[in-house]
């Protein structure tokens, strides 16, 4: 639940933030539930440790990926591991749990249990959309593996070893009951092409060719007045080489629009974020700024 | 896992572009435009909402931070930002479709990211008092006028939307009342700094005259007086409030 709220902030995709924004509210839930039953089987109320440091170290690394670009390795570790095991860890302690003596215990679980099958089918659903290239699916199933064999290690989260049927398949909801994740997909493709203007869509186009060509006099040509790319800019423009180029943002500021234009190549990609400006001799650049370049290839 | 992130992480795909308030709010007026969205047009309206919209991710974001960054705060109050991360994601989704529903698009204007900031505060109380009662007072201001508007032009599904997503916020309010009394029980200069800080977002977000008292019609953001008293504010604080909207610097 902690790592999910976390996490929000440090996942771009629209989707999988509101894959996870829609269920720390029933993890903690979950939590209550549980922590709100201990007192009355004789233990605090709200308390939790680790069974044993093998957990904590497989929560740790559950935990560690935070880096915007490692959405599919929080998921994975959350969606595919951890809750396809407390899933399995739940129905093994229904099926033992005594319905004369501990109905409240069973009620707990058979809410946790319904919530998580919902979830893994939710995470599925985004994992299958985020999965995108070959690489990025070696990376999730490295993961994956490294995870499970810390599980594992530790002997389950209870400690006292794997579930005997690890149930990691889970049948597909009716979308009703689901969290029809395939809505949060559809709001983050929500946006199909941008509304460029006839003119400027032909001075992005240009403006990009001489980018990614790195021709500083068809470049000038584009520019406003009194704009200059800076030394900077011009530097990491030219610290590789690029192939092609795609608009990925398009805002509107008044009557003058914010354009990112990201540039590919083998060696890795650049966006660079323009302000155009309609101009008597039609559209020009107003101002430039090289965003963060990213060494890996597109 | 990193409690507090520094505020520059907070993670957007490549659709938006983000950019300092200030320098929006000049590049606008320098076109002979108003800093703020008006509502006096179907376009302002919409870059309005546009503008929630992204206020709602980052009031998702920051809450989803504050279960993650007070392991040690009391149980209940980790249930309460949990509770809010859900109503948070699902304004995102209400207003995503509302986009929709104007014809708009996700990152079709630039964000902002002062209610970011104002969420990584590293005091809970700060945190609870700046974002729950001082961020989230603004969305009842901007939300009581936003249904007025809908009613007024007759989108009832705009009117509709904003009107549930508006008794969500109250409900925040008064969460953030709650948790500022608690975590702040016999410590008087945690609640002074933590009060301090929200009377410091309220002046920012007065946006230099924006916001202030008067008829949904005549200014640009107006002081939901009674939605305020629902959600718990006190008359002192509205009065003050309003006091403060008469001397505020441009923003």
């Amino acid at each position: 639940m902690r790592a999910l709220g976390g996490w929000i902030a440090l996942t771009p995709e629209l989707s999988a933030k509101l894959l996870m924004g829609r269920h720390v509210w029933d993890l903690a839930q979950h939590c209550d539930a549980f922590g709100r039953r201990l007192p009355e089987l004789r233990a605090h109320a709200q308390e939790s440790e680790s069974a044993n440091p093998s957990i904590a170290t497989f929560m740790d690394a559950i935990e560690e990926p935070e880096a915007p670009d490692q959405t599919m390795e929080r998921l994975v570790g959350v969606y595919s591991v951890l809750k396809p095991h407390l899933r399995a860890i739940y129905r093994e302690h229904l099926a033992r749990a005594n319905p004369v003596y501990e109905p409240p215990t069973r009620r707990i679980l058979t809410r946790c249990i319904e919530d998580e099958t919902r979830h893994i089918v939710a995470g599925g659903e985004i994992l299958g959309h985020l999965r995108g290239t070959a690489a990025a699916k070696e990376r999730a199933r490295v993961h994956q593996a490294r995870l499970d064999g810390l599980l594992a290690a530790a002997g389950g989260v209870a400690g006292d070893g794997m579930p005997s049927s690890p149930l990691t398949s889970v049948e597909p909801l009716p979308a009703d009951l689901s969290d029809d994740a395939r809505e949060f997909i559809r709001l983050e493709a929500a946006t199909g092409t941008w509304p460029v203007p006839a003119g400027l869509h032909d001075a992005l186009t240009g403006f990009a060719a001489a980018l990614v060509a790195r021709d500083s006099k068809a470049l000038s040509h584009w520019l406003a007045p009194g704009v200059a790319i800076s030394d900077v800019a011009w530097e990491t423009l030219c610290a590789a080489d690029y192939a092609g180029h795609k608009v990925v943002a398009f805002a509107r500021l008044g009557h003058q629009h914010l354009v990112k234009t990201r540039l590919d190549g083998s060696a890795g990609s650049v966006v660079v974020l323009t302000r155009w400006t309609s101009a008597a001799d039609g559209w020009r650049v107003a101002a430039l700024d090289v965003l963060a370049r990213d060494p890996r290839p597109a | 896992m990193d409690r507090p992130i520094a505020y520059d992480k907070l993670a957007r795909e490549d659709r938006f572009v983000r950019m300092r308030a200030r320098e929006v709010a000049e590049l606008k007026v320098s076109q002979g435009l108003p800093p703020f969205p008006d509502l006096s047009s179907a376009e302002s309206i919409k870059e309005r909402v546009h503008g929630i919209m992204v206020g709602e991710l980052q009031a998702m974001e920051g809450a989803g931070r504050s279960v993650c960054d007070f392991p040690d705060a009391p149980w209940e109050f980790t249930m309460d930002m949990a509770r809010q991360v859900w109503d948070e994601s699902r304004h995102v989704e209400i207003y995503l479709r509302l986009l929709d529903h104007l014809g708009g698009y996700a990152g079709e204007f630039p964000e902002t990211t002062i209610l970011w900031r104002c969420a990584c505060a590293e005091d809970a109380a700060a945190r609870v008092a700046g974002v729950n009662r001082g961020l989230e007072g603004l969305a009842c201001d901007v939300f009581n006028q936003l249904v007025h508007i809908a009613r007024k032009i007759g989108d009832p599904v705009l009117e509709r939307a904003v009107d549930f997503v508006l008794a969500d916020e109250i409900t925040h309010v008064r969460m953030g009342s709650k948790w500022l009394t608690k975590l702040t029980e016999g410590d008087a200069e945690r609640r002074r700094r933590a009060i301090e800080f929200q009377e410091n977002i309220d002046e920012r977000f007065n946006l230099g005259g924006v916001r202030r008292e008067g008829d949904h019609d005549a200014v640009s953001i107006s002081i939901a007086t009674d939605v305020r008293r629902l959600a718990g504010f006190t008359e002192e604080e509205i009065e003050r409030l309003i006091k403060t909207t008469q001397r505020s610097q441009v923003y």
